[in-house]
Order: C-alpha cells, then structure tokens, then sequence
C-alpha cells in the first residue's frame, strides 16, 4: 500500500490564489466579496440553465450555531467554503457542507454582522467587529497574524469582507451613523502592517476641507462599510463612502461634505486620490454611496471606453469613465424619486428644496434604506442586463438641530415609514448602457430583506427575495424557473461554484448556509 | 466577635485579583486543600472545584465554605484571617478562569525553548504562524484554556481530544491509504488532514476502509520540572494582551 499518493485521490490542491486568478473569477471557485475585482458577480458556470433549473434540489444545510443575522458573501476556493459571522469564520466542504474548521476571536468586542472575507495566497481574512484583521491558513484555520487597524474605543467599529489584492487587503470601517472619520486602508497580506490610509474626510487645511464649513473632520462619518472595487490594469481600487454625520441634520456642517456620498479612485500602491465623483453633495438622507461599483469595458456614444456603473441609493444609475471619472449617463432607476429635479451635465443634483428634512418631517423619495443598498447587482455581458434588488419606498424624515456628540446614539433623528406606503422591492434588468428597465421581477413580502444577486453564462440570475425565497429566473426574460423557500428571512447576496464536477448555488439565511445543485 | 469579624470583612472585603494574592492563595491551598481537592482542583477525596456546583459557587459562598467548613461533609473549618481566606478562595476561582489569569510556577522561557525544540510540540502545534498543523493552534491558549485543561492536554493527551484531530486513516477502492486527522466524518464524507498539511476531501461510499481512532497522536508529557515550564508558556499565549478586566 501507498500513504498518501494524491495523484490518486480527489484531494484539496495546493494551488494558492493569485491576484490574476481572482481577476479571471468567478468560475469554479467564488474568490471576493463580489466574485471578482469587477464586482460583476457573473460567474462563467453553465450547467445550470433555463431548460434545466426547475431541477434544482436541496444539496445541503449548514447551522451556524449561534448566529442571528448572517450576512456574507461565502468565498469558495479549492472545495472550501469560508462563510463568516460575527467574529468567526468557518470553514466548510463545499460539497458536502461539513465543517472543517473553525475560527472564533475570542477576545473580540462588539456584535455588529460580518459580510464577509478575501483569500489570497494561502490566507483567507476576514474582520472583527472591533476592527481587528485577522488571516488564517485557509486549509487548517491557524492563525497567521490578528491586527489593529482601528480602536473601538474611539466608537471604530466594522462589518467588511476586505478585497485582496496584490500586495495589500482592503478594508473599512463604519461610522457614518455614530460619527467617526471614514477611511480606507491597505494593510500587508503577509504582515498586515498598514501600507496607506486614505482618510474620507479631509484634515483641515486639506483638499476638500472647506466642504465642511469648520465641522470637524474627526466626527465626519463617510465611513467605507461596504467592499470595493480593482481594476489591476490602471492599479486603481474604486471605493465608496457612505454619509456624513449626523446623518438627517446637516446646518452644522454647510457645504458638499467631501468626500461622503463619493465614489473614490485611489492609486492601490499609494492610496492617493486620483478622482472622486460624489452622488449626493451634502447628503441629509443618509444616502450612503455603498452600493457595490461594476467595472466594464464598452462602447459608450461610439467609443470604447472603461466604465463604471452604480445603482445608488438616492435612486440614480449611474455611468462614468473609470479612468477619469467623468459623468457619463444617470437615469432613475425606482418611479419613486421626488428629492430632485434631476442631474445636470456633470452629475450633480438639483434638489428640491422642500425635500430637506425638517424638524416637522418632510416626506422624501426614495426612503432612507435607498432605492438599493449594498444588497449586491449582478452585470451579465452577454445578456447587456445589469440586475439590481430595487425598493419602492418613501418615508417622513425628521431632522434635529441637536448639538451633535459622537458616538451618542445621535444622528440629527431619523425616519418614519409611512403604514399605508409599505415598501415593495422588484428585482429590475437594466439595460447597463442606458440604465433602461428591461423586465422587473416583482417581490412580494414584509419589506426586510437585503439579499442580492448572481448571474450565470448559463443565463439564469439568482435572488433572495423579500419572502425569504431563493428564487432562479431566467436572464433574459425575468421568467421565474424555480424557488426555494429557505423559511428564513435573506440578508445575503448568493453565490455559485463547482466542487467535485457540479455547479452549485448557496446562499447563506439568518442562521444556515443552503445549498443547492442539480438533481442526479 | 467571629460573626462581627466576618460581617466587618465581607463588608471590607473582595476576591482579590493580583497575581501576588492569587500567588499566596495556591502556597495556602497546596498545603490545606490539595490534599482532597487535587493540585488542580481536580477532585480527589473531595470534589472537584473545576466544574459542578463547586465551580459556581458566588464569591461569599465560597469564602464562607472555606472560613466555617461545610457541616455534615468532610469539609473542615479553616480559622484563617479573612485576607487569608480571600486569597484561597482567589486561588480556587483561577483555576476556572482562563490560564493567563492565573499565578504560575514554572520557567516560562524554557518552557518555549522546549516547545520549539526538545519536546518537539512544535512538530504538530503552532504559535502565531510557528509550527505544524496537525493538532490545535495554541496561539491563544491562555485565553481559551485553563491551567488545569492545559495541564491535563499535556499529561493526558487521550482524555479529551479537539474537534477535529482525530487520528483516521482512509482507505480508497484503488488501495491508496490517506492517513492523518479527521477534520470531520460522517456516514457520507471524511474530510483528512494529512501529515503534510493537504486536505483529502472523500466520498464514504468511494472508500474501502476508513477508521477513527480514540486515542491522540500526541506522546503524553512526563510530570516533571519540563511539565511546570511549558504549563508557564501556554498559559502566557494570548493573541491579544489578556486582561481579566477587559474579559
């Protein structure tokens, strides 16, 4: 007898993840957040199809003892599935669904969800909730370094699934609720000592510090909840930032509040800015820019250009040159959207005065949960059709003079639904190049959900929807194929990959990993 | 006034803390206590104070169970100043708390030169990104472990194995034999970590032969002077600084 021939045996490869093999993703692994640094969550698999996914089945359940909220975007590579959870990260036999390890910060504080984590090399990472880094050996769960990157005591704390990319893992904080001052970090894959930091709000004296109206930077929320995007070719990550504090009063701070509300171009090798376009200039509707940036190369007015696309939360798709930032194209993208008039030729809006918040409430559309949030979209080339979990809602917002102190509880009050206005969320095909409504998947529910998307070269898309359904449709119609009700509520975006030959699709409930593959 | 004096000294008195109080409780206890509770608290004669109802007593109840004895058990009274019982009762309560809490002899320094060389743990265990794979990372031990479940991990390897480091050996239908510890198995799959570190992913029904064994891989640990030093060390890895405040 042999020990241990692996020729022989279906055993997890050594392949390490490289940075080139996460910029062809996805394809039989699920290497980022997004899928890959494009965030186009289209995944090159093709078993499952139109024809065929009325067959899919129930393949396996994971419980993830504990857990409440699970929010994540699993990563898959080498027949390991990482999903994570507050302050643990387990690791699952993508096949079978059987745990293989696990990894709990034990001495982590804070209870915030976790969204996610990155691999690269032989490491995968993930955050605590107090703002620690932590990488793992992605075979055994060993640790390989847990790092600071922001006190909690200073009210810091996170919910990213960082972006790896080469020679540096991205990560953020939140804050734009509680005022902290935003930033985006690279930190070293092997070390996890800080390459740059990229500060959302400028220190006084700065470029963009006379946005602010003498507020202090240190209080300025525009924090970096949400994962970003890379185009290794220009050696550009693309992050957003969310909304300045307090988040529905803004007398104190006049001005546009740079950079809040921005999607930001930062050089990956020195996190200086080459270009930011904000969305919504002197936000009082908390209108994070969070929502996940899709890179894509296209013929825009008859001439190749790289763009970048954006569901926004103030109701908005958006179109611009990645390279320069310009604005190209915006469109609503939800009939409810009354804070403006529209955008003029550089992208910016003009409001409508009598949609800013009052002390009395000011009714306001879309809603403060956004036209979309960071529930992931998906952009299928193939199809030309960018799929977005949309909300159809407004609501009374109701604004505070109220001296503001951090990390209070304060955020210059907040909104009220309006009961005989319930929100309804549709999944909507958007022609990518002009932000068009091609078909729209009606969702009907309780209005809680946050799950998003993921589109296949087999021309079916998969969305949670707002009933706790898994629901697959077909690409080019919106044709409903198939569902699954998970009998949980979905707060995350599905994700699929091959293992042991078989395409599968999970997707990950309140408290259980589902997975589903093709009945055999 | 023995009620006056233990009303005066609960009221002036708290479990103490500090490792040099926690330090003169063991000195205490090894000569009074561990005669019928163990070294460790472990239980021998009398019961063990690691888990149970000893384990959870409230800090007075276990300060008054050592001051006046337990009536109708073999529990004597010990007519110690209140400072004295206090530190007892600190001793007895680190023997649950995680082991960086607790006052340890022992020469912590070597206790690492022998993880990483004679003893060879390093071989299996590592320590933030030293050492081999095939049993658990200790970089958190102190945190996570007590001194006694240190102690025992070391004495007695067998006794209580980890989730997930069982040794197995798998078998495929073409004769290849896999062989190092089950990550995980059930009746469908067994998922192996091999002694090189590779992950072997297989399919029960593909196997020819798959067994999991009881006992540890691990050799167990003399109870000698080198048992004392790597206790020390063990007890001292944290990933973050440990204090019991911030517990």
């Amino acid at each position: 007898m042999k020990i241990a021939l692996l020729l022989a045996i279906p055993a997890i490869s050594t392949a390490q993840v490289t940075p080139a093999a996460i910029e062809k993703s996805p394809n039989s692994g699920w290497l980022t957040y997004n899928g890959d640094y494009a965030s186009t969550r289209h995944s090159s698999l093709t078993q499952i199809t139109p024809a065929n996914a009325r067959n899919l089945v129930a393949k396996w359940v994971f419980h993830v003892e504990g857990a409440k909220k699970l929010e994540a975007s699993p990563i898959v590579h080498d027949g390991l599935m990482y999903v994570s959870n507050t302050n643990e990260i387990y690791a699952l036999d993508a096949r079978f669904g059987r745990q293989v390890w696990r990894y709990r910060a034990e001495q982590a504080k804070g209870t915030r969800v976790n969204r996610g984590s990155a691999i690269l090399g032989d490491n995968v990472y993930f955050v605590t909730a107090d703002c620690h880094l932590i990488a793992l050996n992605r075979t055994t769960g060993n640790l390989v370094f847990d790092v600071e990157y922001a006190k909690f005591k200073d009210g810091y704390t996170t919910s990213i699934a960082p972006l790896a990319i080469r020679n540096g893992i991205l990560v953020g904080v939140a804050g734009g609720g509680s005022g902290q001052r935003g930033f985006v970090a690279s930190l070293d894959p092997v070390s996890g000592k800080e390459n740059w930091r990229f500060w959302t709000v400028p220190a006084k004296g700065e470029p963009g510090s006379d946005t602010w109206g003498g507020f202090p930077a240190e209080m300025g929320g525009a924090p970096t909840w949400t994962t970003g995007s890379y185009d290794p070719e220009l050696n550009l990550v693309y992050w957003p930032t969310g909304n300045p504090w307090p988040d529905f009063y803004g007398g104190r701070r006049p001005g546009d509040n740079l950079y809040s509300d921005c999607i930001l171009a930062l050089d990956a090798a020195t996190g200086k800015l080459k270009w930011h376009f904000q969305t919504t200039p002197h936000d009082v509707w908390d209108w994070d820019a969070n929502e996940p940036i899709v890179l894509m190369n296209a013929t825009f007015r008859g001439r190749a250009r790289k763009l970048l696309v954006q569901a926004n939360r103030n109701g908005f798709y958006y179109i611009l040159d990645r390279v320069t930032g310009e604005f190209l194209h915006a469109k609503p993208f939800v009939a409810k959207l009354d804070w403006t008039s529209g955008l003029d030729d550089k992208g910016r809006p003009k409001v409508n005065p009598d949609k800013i918040p009052t002390p009395a409430g000011t009714k306001v559309c879309p809603s403060v949960r956004g036209a979309s949030n960071w529930m992931s979209p998906s952009y299928n080339p193939a199809t030309g059709l960018f799929y977005v979990v949309t909300l159809e809602q407004c609501d009374i917002i109701v604004a505070s003079a109220k001296e503001p102190v951090p990390a209070s509880g304060f955020r210059g009050t907040g909104n009220e639904g309006i009961p005989t206005e319930p929100g309804k969320f549709y999944l909507r095909a958007l022609d990518v190049l002009s932000g068009d409504k091609k078909w729209e998947y009606p969702m009907p529910g309780p209005g809680i959900m946050w799950a998003g998307t993921v589109s296949t070269a087999g021309g079916v898309v998969f969305t949670g929807d707002d009933d706790g359904n898994l629901v697959a449709l077909d690409a080019r119609s919106g044709k409903d194929l198939w569902h699954f009700p998970t009998g949980h509520s979905l707060f995350a975006s599905p994700v699929t990959y091959m293992a042991g030959g078989k395409q599968y699709v999970t997707i990950a409930t309140e408290s259980d990993v589902f997975t589903f593959g093709l009945f055999e | 006034m023995p009620l006056l004096s233990l009303a005066l000294s609960l009221l002036t008195a708290q479990m103490p803390t500090a490792p040099a109080a926690i330090e003169a409780g063991r000195q205490v206890y090894m000569g009074s206590c561990s005669g019928c509770h163990g070294a460790t608290g472990e239980g021998s004669q009398g019961p063990s104070l690691l888990s149970g109802r000893a384990a959870r007593l409230p800090d007075n109840t276990l300060f008054n169970s050592i001051r006046n004895g337990l009536p109708g058990t073999s529990m004597p009274n010990f007519d110690l100043p209140a400072e004295k019982v206090w530190q007892i009762a600190a001793f007895v309560r680190s023997l649950t708390a995680p082991a960086a809490a607790a006052s340890l002899p022992g020469d912590a320094n070597r206790g690492r030169a022998l993880f990483f060389g004679e003893a060879k743990c390093s071989g299996c265990h590592r320590i933030l990104g030293e050492g081999g794979a095939l049993g658990p990372d200790l970089s958190n031990a102190g945190a996570e472990r007590t001194v006694h479940q240190i102690r025992e991990s070391l004495v007695k390897p067998s006794a209580r194995i980890a989730s997930g480091f069982r040794p197995a050996t798998a078998t495929t239908a073409q004769g290849t034999v896999v062989a190092g510890v089950a990550k995980n198995y059930n009746n469908y799959s067994v998922q192996i970590l091999d002694r090189t570190g590779k992950l072997h992913i297989l399919p029960r029904a593909e196997l020819k032969q798959f067994e999991v064994r009881d006992g540890s891989l691990m050799p167990p640990v003399a109870d000698t002077a080198a048992l004392t030093d790597l206790i020390a060390f063990l007890a001292r890895q944290t990933i973050r600084p440990y204090t019991a405040e911030a517990q």
